[in-house]
């Protein structure tokens, strides 16, 4: 029987599997030196199974399974992998129409490709500062304080995939209003990017604080 | 009549030295006066917050851009450098050698002095 565990089960001496087909067509003479000491490593070493959502294929991408997963609700992958299809498919759509629309001039502007706007628009969600509880003295302060970088993605994410559960009318399908507020944020608009201000605005606010902070 | 020559115990009685106020020191705390093998718990003092002046110089810059981060990619670019130096830093700092304020926390001190405790008794 099974028991579910929080933590991986592994020995530590189990290295990451590693998945990108690049890294095995180098000729020995182009690796630098701890590439070659990592090599003679992996040969001795057990190596842990890759998961199944990690892939080598040239179409898979680890911000996207990231997004997909914290759409899922229930386990249900296939619905949240369905989705995201739809909602890069409707990208496309969107921009090819403007595209073809657009006078000759304006067409280099035009970004198709749905990846690329979906990185840019995460990327312009991503906040810089965030506010934590600090308290002192009894009272609870909110301090302005530097996030790491996996913890601006997980705040973009979220931000998104809230806005787009919570404001959306009761007979829009999510692969639609995702589409629309990603095209939003790659433009710096919309209300995530607002919600981002907002927050800015907050730390800016709450900058005599700052020195609240030990870290 | 000259200037009285009085005995020295009776000028410092009169002056009220032997009252409580200068009589020499009894001592009461019976605990032996030799070092211990430990120290005292202090309070490790909190080191300062790190990259103030690149925030403020980067919330200077939203001020007057309305918080666009375009305007303003290159004290954007400083914060992050910054952090990541901080970041760093604290990471590569080891706690066995001395602080940045040259004392060492009470907890490595009670172990160092463990390792090597006073001698009391001789054989």
């Amino acid at each position: 029987r099974i028991m579910p565990v929080r933590w991986s089960r592994y020995n530590p001496s189990y290295l990451e599997p590693e998945v990108k087909k690049e890294s095995y067509q180098k000729p020995l003479e182009e690796l630098t030196e701890e590439e070659r000491e990592q090599m003679e490593l992996k040969a001795v070493r057990p190596i842990k199974a890759a998961p199944p959502t990690l892939s080598s294929s040239a179409f898979s991408d680890p911000m996207i399974s990231k997004f997909t997963n914290m759409m899922m609700k229930n386990g249900n992958k296939v619905l949240a992998r369905s989705l995201m299809s739809q909602t890069l498919e409707t990208i496309k759509r969107k921009q090819l129409e403007k595209y073809h629309k657009a006078p000759e001039n304006e067409k280099e502007t035009i970004e198709c490709n749905p990846y690329v706007i979906f990185h840019q628009a995460l990327k312009n969600c991503q906040p810089i500062i965030g506010l934590s509880n600090i308290t002192r003295g009894g009272k609870t302060y909110q301090v302005p304080v530097p996030l790491t970088d996996n913890r601006k993605r997980f705040l973009a994410m979220k931000w998104l995939i809230t806005e787009c559960r919570e404001n959306k009318h009761r007979r829009t399908m999510m692969p639609e209003k995702l589409s629309q507020e990603l095209l939003l944020a790659f433009n710096n608009e919309g209300p995530v990017i607002k919600r981002k201000h907002v927050l800015h605005k907050m730390a800016e606010a709450n900058r005599a604080y700052a020195h609240f902070r030990w870290w | 009549m000259a200037a009285p020559a009085y005995p020295a115990w009776v000028t410092r009685w009169v002056s009220g030295q032997w009252r409580n106020k200068k009589r020499p020191p009894a001592l009461r705390p019976p605990r032996t006066l030799a070092l211990a093998d430990k120290v005292a718990n202090r309070r490790e003092q909190s080191t300062e917050a790190t990259c103030i002046t690149e925030m403020s110089v980067m919330m200077a810059c939203w001020k007057q851009n309305d918080f666009n981060d375009t305007p303003c990619a290159e004290e954007i670019r400083m914060f992050y450098d910054c952090v990541a130096k901080a970041e760093k830093e604290r990471k590569n700092q080891n706690e066995d050698t001395l602080s940045s304020r040259g004392n060492l926390p009470s907890s490595k001190v009670n172990k160092l002095l463990r390792r090597f405790p006073q001698i009391t008794r001789h054989v």
